[in-house]
């Protein structure tokens, strides 16, 4: 698997993207940027080339959920791997998120090995 | 019958032996007629007074009431605000405390095994060295030792100065969770105060005798709800990532 890939890790704590960072680091993928919530992440998205979202649900200004659909209405993005990090439990969210198009999604709190496996297989399905 | 014919009725007979002891210029019996007229005007003048000293009870606790959350809300609600966003920062930089720390020990850690790994190395190829026999073989043996005395001679400190910065980094890491004691007693204030403010809003409905509507804040409904807090949080929730797994493998992802 390319390590060189290019992750954008979304959520509004910074101590949570640098979680996120380092376990992304010791997973192999140290190409990681990051951004506070939709708004700040869809210009990057739009102009990084990016091989994976990671993105939070509840975040100030564009929460995750916007953002996902964005990214599905938009061309160049929509076959982009989405992972969803996040504390949003319930059973509708959870299907809602899958109709958004979201490829895996993760609860808060959650384990490297999980953030591993999920990765590995969006990632995997993905051809990446 | 008109108010004044009851008013008649009820006072004409006390009037007229009033009026009969006044022209006769009795007077046990014009005191008589007079204590008469205030002992039938007592009771409604005593339902009077209580009506009005209810009045003004019900007035002066409410007062109190409203007196009690302008104080809330000028003073404790911004106050509470304070304390919750001072959690969030503690928060803040106890994580980031922590995360530097951790940051910090991973490379040393990285670095001791780096190097007792080249220390197995140099060992293994001493181990596995040609064998000489004799005075020759004893020679070569000592002289092929030396390396790897020098390498056990680097290592050795470095080991020691990177395990001993490893534990202190540590002891600080404990150190930085001391946060959660501070953290849990504010909060623990802030829902004392929401406590209050719960009551006192409570006190007040009953004595307005009003109907609260719960109103609700116009939401993004793509907006979340938050992290689930148990016995808050209500509806179908997957408590574990194995309930999502499950949820989403039905979905067929």
């Amino acid at each position: 698997m390319s390590t060189d890939l290019k992750f954008l890790v979304v959520d509004d704590f910074s101590t949570m993207r640098r979680i996120i960072k380092n376990l992304l680091h010791d997973l192999g993928y140290p190409n990681v940027t990051e951004a506070d919530d939709g708004n700040t992440a869809l210009p990057l998205l739009r102009a990084g080339e990016f091989d994976c979202l990671i993105t939070d649900w509840n975040m100030p200004g564009m929460p995750g959920l916007e953002l996902i659909k964005a990214v599905r209405a938009d061309a160049r993005l929509a076959k982009l791997p989405v992972l969803m990090l996040t504390a949003e439990a319930k059973r509708d969210q959870i299907i809602e998120a899958a109709q958004a198009g979201v490829n895996g999604y993760v609860i808060k709190p959650f384990t490297a090995a999980t953030l591993k496996e999920k990765l590995d297989k969006i990632l995997g399905a993905a051809g990446k | 019958m008109t108010n004044f014919s009851v008013l008649q009725g009820e006072y004409g007979a006390c009037v007229e032996a009033l009026s009969e002891a006044f022209s006769k210029a009795d007077e046990a019996a014009f005191f008589a007629a007079v204590d008469h007229i205030v002992h039938m005007r007592e009771p409604r003048m005593l339902h009077e007074i209580r009506k009005l000293t209810g009045g003004l009870q019900k007035a002066l606790e409410r007062f109190s009431i409203e007196s009690r959350l302008a104080d809330l809300a000028e003073h404790e609600i911004p106050g509470a605000r304070a304390r919750l966003t001072h959690v969030i920062n503690m928060t803040d930089e106890a994580a980031h405390r922590t995360l530097d720390l951790v940051e910090r020990s991973g490379p040393l850690a990285e670095r001791v095994a780096r190097e007792a790994s080249v220390l197995i190395e140099a060992l293994t190829a001493y181990r596995e060295r040609p064998a000489s026999a004799g005075f020759e073989g004893v020679t070569r043996s000592i002289e092929a030792f030396l390396p790897v005395v020098r390498t056990i001679e680097a290592f050795l400190p470095v080991a020691r100065g990177d395990c001993e910065q490893i534990r202190h980094n540590l002891a600080d890491v404990l150190l930085a969770q001391g946060y959660q004691d501070l953290t849990g007693q504010i909060i623990r204030s802030v829902i004392k105060l929401v406590e209050e403010l719960e009551q006192t809003l409570g006190s007040l409905t009953r004595l307005s005798g009003d109907i609260v509507e719960h109103a609700t804040l116009g939401e993004n409904p793509n907006a979340g709800h938050g992290p689930v807090v148990p016995g808050v949080t209500r509806g179908e929730i997957a408590s574990a990532q194995t309930d999502v797994d499950e949820l989403l493998s039905g979905l067929g992802m």
